[in-house]
């Protein structure tokens, strides 16, 4: 479920930059645009037009009893149904073509810009908040401008255009109908703000109820074993009867607005009725006009409730722009120089022939770090890796191990201090250069849908099906793949039970192996799988560690008694490091670490 | 029949205020129909002296002198019959509104309350997010149609019943041409919902594809950097996207052809109305305020006509979500033949040859289970996972029952005891806790909501969680749950201690509930908790060594068997699992001595 930052509203009124900001996404659907709002005017003078071609019947044909003009009136009538349906057609077409075209362009932008953002961003993003940002916001926000423009300006020119027609046509009683406007006018804007408010106190509720049953399955075995089922049946019962409420309320102010509205209308159908009806005694106009009247009388009020309609969704679309807009102009704040650019290439356009080939050796130079709003975690940290030597990371959650490796992968870059790879800051070369050289194994595996092969190649877009099978291969991952019925076709996440947890390592591995990276970076998982496959994962780990620069957040036994060099940290620090055989014989905190934590994994399995 | 049943089943208790709504309902659509007679009795009465289309005591009423004041009564009238209709529109949607809601509320707290009493077994095997999707959306689904889409059909189907009506009584000729139109029109809506379903379909798996790639690119960002593969997830991103878009103008297009196409349709059926109403003016078989009179009423039915068609279109779905709730309230609640037996527990246990296997599984998960703990005595379950621990202290709380053998609590077998009775007396701390979305407060003192801060406080500190809880932002005040900070498993392990910690009960199981704590603080908690429970017996599920060994008796499980019994030094003399797993341990203590010994060598 995503509830963050599900109501967080526009404070300002009228946010100008915002909507200048998206509506200039709109500009290679100019041309649309401009269709749909050509459709809205003609629609508007349809809709005027509509009750005059009947006043003609009834003025001209019926009162002057002169059938001869009956074929032409007819021949209107047909060719206004004609353009009728061709303008429905037209104004649907296109208002969903700009719907759809900018609902395009603001996800294309949100997602390139996605790419470029720096792992940094994703770390204090929910995504759950960025999804909500790619889907629903940007259909919302391009559903509510393709047709908020036909409805601004079809309902604006209806207002007008029946007001002029109206004045024109006979300009006292149009005076006389008008008095009715400003009240009408308030009272939809009043009316829509509270019906949408009240919705909103709805959705906010219907969620808690969601997350109420959501709560009620998922800890049924809790509830059970701690005979809590009839307090919780309690709080459940105070958010369905809030809903209840709620609901009843909003449907009081929904069933006051429309009686209300067509109350204001009867009133100046009467104001027609009586003062039209004395023209029409006194010939001073004929029965077509009161007609006239009286239908557009009646037209007058969807306009005024569609426009309300509209602002009031424009209000609530502003916090949807706002979002929108804050992640399509967020500031990486990790990038590339221009220097760096010119000659390396951006994120997304390389220029791969200026590499220059990485050999993985690594230092770290009086680095300090600290996160954003967040203590001192690095401080003055020194650290040379040869390139081919394998460092394990230890230390308790916290110590700053996921630090050091995200500074390696420029995740996130030293607050102080240099780090140098093959002797170079690396700031000095692209982050593609730096990422195109490094080979990643995450903790969980994260695989993406698709089958096997292709996420094994993932790793090395271009590879060939003999470079797959071979690194399959070489972690030891072939023979259950081979076991599937659909081989190296199978899809990853089909079922989501088809692949172990350890097949899915596995498949990671040959990932990161194909990809032949000078710099292998290792955060090993915790989580205990069963004992042929650890150590056919065990394998693997001294398969793709083997003669890459490693760093490995290690929980293995077998990979830190591996490693050529140990770091233990804590706090930041490295206090103390070393290969196994040194720090055991220290006696110190390896040995601490050792005996307590390493003992009790080993038993588990 | 029924279907009827199982549609006005959830109404029980509002069915008067349905009733009462739809005579309303159906009253109001008389009046509606009344509201365009007004123009035709001013234009054919008041200045031809023609017939009124209005009733005839209204068109009575509303006769004087001169045609001033005939206006004026007109325009009187028609303000005061808006008022007067108006207010019982308003009244009728408030009444719908009352039933609608109160179906739901009542519809909800049923499924809730179901949920929370269906068996164990099926909650372990349900799919949550279906269930979700049962009490949610399907309630809403109902809720929508008896709420929204009934009404508007039947308020429609009344509309037009009293428009004929109102027609044939001015002209039955022209009611028969001014209805040319609309089965055309309906089943023209009838047929384009039921195929633009279909292609609503895709659009929406399109939508869901580029969802997943979106939904994996966000949470698979590491991987996407660190291999630098920024541009090809840029594409993979573009074909799914693009393809969203296209199946939608695809929709686009049918949709646009179809309101295009009724609208034409629509306006021909004014067209003919128009023409054919004008040609029998001219002839004198129609009045000109009858002829206005027409266009109106057909205004009230032609347009509503399309929305019909969609709703006739959707029913489908009420029935099918109607059916995926009737599946829940199908389902046996595990209380439904309980016995009220409730025997004071002091936590003598015997199990007697206890067997059990799921109904649709071919393996027994225990079998021939026997022993005995008497009360205050502690007891280690060990085993591998799979060897039926878990099932083994499901049994004890009826979670499951078993079906073969006979557990006893102090003499009387626990399936003849009443279930809540039973947990209330058995407590257990699981190895994944459940947390409610409450401050941390709420959920350690959730057994007992009365009990002081103090209390909580002082459960916390023995469970060796306090430090963590005062070191969120709001300490005790903290939301946690599915809507709150996420806790560690240690955290919630400790924190699930601390509120069993202020319910003695006779009887505690620890389902491997310390496995994510680390060892020193194991021993700490376990010491603390020893000290708190001395007369209580203690069932330990674990697969740590250390932790057994201080027990009064320990159990070796395997395959659901039990292997070996005994206390720690008889088991290691037994020399089975129970020892292998013990010398499991000692090895690696030898090995580390020996690489210890190797680098004091090396170093010398």
């Amino acid at each position: 479920m995503q509830h963050f930052e599900e109501e967080t509203f526009a404070k300002k009124e009228f946010d100008t930059k915002t909507w200048k900001r998206i509506f200039s996404f709109m500009k290679p659907l100019r041309r649309y645009a401009v269709i749909v709002v050509l459709c809205g005017v003609f629609l508007a003078v349809a809709d005027l037009a509509y009750p005059l071609i009947n006043r003609y019947g009834i003025d001209y044909i019926i009162e002057n009893e002169d059938l001869t003009m009956l074929p032409w009136f007819i021949g209107v009538y047909v060719l206004f149904m004609l353009f009728m349906g061709l303008l429905v057609y037209t104004f649907i077409y296109f208002a969903e073509k700009v719907q759809n075209h900018l609902a395009y362009t603001i996800r294309q932008k949100a997602f390139k810009k996605l790419q470029e953002l720096p792992f940094s961003y994703y770390d204090r993003t929910p995504a759950g908040w960025i999804m909500a940002r790619m889907t629903s916001d940007s259909r919302q926000l391009s559903d509510m401008i393709s047709w908020g423009l036909i409805d601004i300006t079809w309902g604006g020119l209806m207002m007008i255009g029946l007001a002029v027609v109206m004045l024109i046509l006979h300009w006292q009683l149009a005076l006389i109908v008008l008095s009715v406007l400003p009240v009408l006018v308030y009272l939809s804007l009043y009316f829509r703000k509270k019906i949408l408010k009240a919705y909103r106190s709805i959705r906010k509720q219907n969620s808690k109820i969601t997350g109420a049953f959501n709560e009620g399955i998922g800890g049924a075995k809790t509830t059970k074993t701690l005979v809590l089922e009839d307090s919780n049946y309690q709080d459940f019962d105070m958010l369905t009867s809030k809903m209840k409420k709620h609901s009843i309320r909003a449907a009081m102010f929904a069933g006051l607005y429309f009686p209300t509205i067509l109350f204001i209308a009867a009133i100046a159908t009467a104001l027609v009725f009586y003062f039209g009806g004395l023209d029409v005694r006194d010939q001073v106009i004929q029965v077509g006009l009161l007609y006239v009247f009286v239908s557009y009388v009646a037209q007058f009020f969807d306009p005024i409730m569609q426009l309300a309609n509209t602002i009031a969704h424009f209000q609530q679309a502003q916090a949807s722009a706002e979002r929108v807009v804050s992640l399509i102009d967020a500031d990486p704040d990790i990038k590339d120089t221009p220097e760096v650019i010119e000659r390396y290439g951006t994120i997304l356009n390389p220029k791969k022939e200026n590499w220059e080939p990485l050999h993985g050796d690594v230092k770290f130079e009086n680095i300090s770090f600290k996160y954003k709003k967040g203590e001192q975690v690095l401080d003055d940290f020194n650290l040379h890796v040869k390139a081919g030597e394998s460092v394990a990371l230890v230390g308790h959650t916290g110590a700053g191990k996921s630090t050091i490796v995200n500074l390696i992968c420029r995740f996130y870059e030293p607050t102080e201090g240099k780090i140098l790879i093959d002797g170079k800051d690396y700031k000095e070369r692209s982050m593609s250069w730096l990422h195109g050289n490094l080979g990643y194994v995450l903790q969980s595996p994260q695989l993406f849908s698709g089958t096997i092969r292709e996420n094994i190649r993932y790793g090395k877009l271009d590879a060939s099906e003999e470079e797959i099978v071979e690194a399959a291969k070489l972690v030891g991952a072939h023979e259950f793949i081979s076991s599937f019925e659909k081989g190296y076709d199978t899809e990853v996440q089909e079922g989501g039970s088809r692949l172990s947890v350890g097949q899915k390592q596995l498949i990671s591995f040959a990932r990161a192996l194909i990809k032949d990276p000078a710099i292998l970076i290792l955060d090993e998982a915790t989580s205990s799988v069963d004992t042929a496959t650890e150590q056919k994962i065990q394998k693997a780990i001294e398969v793709i560690m083997r003669g890459r620069t490693s760093f490995v957040i290690a929980h293995r036994l077998s990979t830190i008694v591996n490693a050529d060099k140990i770091l233990v940290l804590e706090h930041g620090k490295i206090i103390e490091a070393g290969s196994h055989e040194e720090l055991l014989h220290n006696r110190a905190h390896y040995y601490q670490l050792y005996t307590n934590q390493f003992k009790e994994t080993a038993l588990i399995n | 029949m029924k279907r009827l049943k199982q549609f006005t089943k959830w109404m029980k208790g509002q069915l008067h205020l349905y009733i009462i709504g739809m005579l309303l309902l159906f009253f109001l659509q008389y009046f509606r129909t009344l509201t365009p007679l007004f123009v035709q009795h001013i234009v054919d009465t008041v200045f031809a002296g023609r017939p009124s289309a209005l009733p005839q005591f209204v068109a009575d009423w509303l006769m004087a002198d001169t045609v001033q004041r005939q206006l004026l009564l007109v325009a009187i009238f028609s303000v005061g019959f808006a008022l007067f209709r108006l207010t019982f529109v308003f009244v009728e949607r408030v009444i719908f509104a009352v039933f609608t809601e109160r179906t739901a509320y009542n519809m909800r707290n049923t499924l809730y309350d179901r949920l929370q009493n269906l068996s164990f077994t099926y909650h372990s095997q349900a799919d949550t997010g279906d269930l979700i999707q049962r009490t949610t959306t399907d309630v809403d689904t109902y809720r929508r149609f008896i709420g929204e889409q009934l009404i508007d059909v039947l308020r429609l189907l009344f509309l037009m019943v009293f428009a004929v009506y109102q027609m044939t009584r001015m002209n039955p000729r022209m009611t028969m041409i001014s209805l040319a139109m609309a089965p055309i029109i309906f089943i023209s809506a009838l047929v384009y919902f039921t195929y633009v379903r279909k292609i609503f379909q895709r659009v929406e798996e399109a939508e869901g594809e580029m969802t997943t790639a979106v939904q994996e690119n966000v949470t698979g960002n590491r991987v996407v950097k660190a291999f630098a593969n920024e541009q090809f997830e840029m594409e993979k991103f573009d074909e799914t996207s693009t393809k969203f878009r296209d199946e939608s103008m695809r929709l686009t297009r049918v949709m646009a052809f179809f309101w295009g196409g009724t609208d034409l349709l629509i306006f021909a059926q004014y067209a003919l109305t128009a023409s054919f109403g004008i040609y029998f003016a001219v002839n004198g078989t129609l009045d000109t305020g009858q002829f206005i009179a027409f266009l109106s009423l057909l205004g009230l039915i032609v347009w509503p006509l399309r929305q019909l068609g969609r709703i006739v279109g959707d029913f489908g779905k009420t029935t099918v979500a109607l059916d995926r709730i009737d599946e829940i309230m199908a389902e046996r609640s595990e209380h439904d033949d309980d016995s009220d037996f409730k025997p004071e527990i002091k936590g003598q246990i015997t199990f007697d040859n206890v067997g059990f296997q799921f109904v649709d599984d071919n393996k027994p998960l225990l079998k021939n289970v026997s022993f005995e703990v008497e009360a205050g005595e502690t007891l280690a379950v060990i085993g591998k996972t799979g060897s039926g621990k878990s099932t083994l202290m499901n049994l004890m709380v009826r979670l499951l029952d078993n079906q073969q053998g006979r557990i006893m609590f102090d003499g009387h077998d626990i399936r003849t005891i009443n279930k809540k009775h039973l947990r209330k007396n058995v407590g257990i701390v699981l190895q994944e806790p459940f947390l409610y979305s409450k401050s941390v407060y709420d959920n350690i003192g959730i057994i007992k909501r009365d009990v002081p801060k103090e209390r909580i406080i002082d459960a916390a500190n023995i469970a060796r969680v306090h430090d963590d809880i005062e070191d969120f932002e709001a300490g005790y005040d903290t939301l946690v749950g599915e809507r709150g900070v996420t806790l560690s498993g240690g955290q919630k392990q400790r924190l699930a201690i601390a509120r069993m910690l202020l319910d003695p009960k006779p009887v505690l199981i620890f389902d491997d509930s310390l496995s994510a704590v680390d060892t020193e603080t194991d021993i700490q908690i376990r010491r603390a908790l020893y000290k708190h429970w001395q007369n209580t017996t203690v069932f330990i599920i674990t697969h740590r060594i250390t932790t057994a060994m201080e027990a009064d008796k320990i159990i070796v499980l395997d395959r659901g068997e039990i292997i070996a019994q005994g206390t720690h030094d008889t088991l290691l003399e037994e020399d089975g699992l129970y020892a292998e797993l013990y010398h499991q341990q000692t090895k690696i203590a030898q090995e580390f001595e020996a690489k210890k010994g190797g680098g004091d060598d090396a170093a010398f």
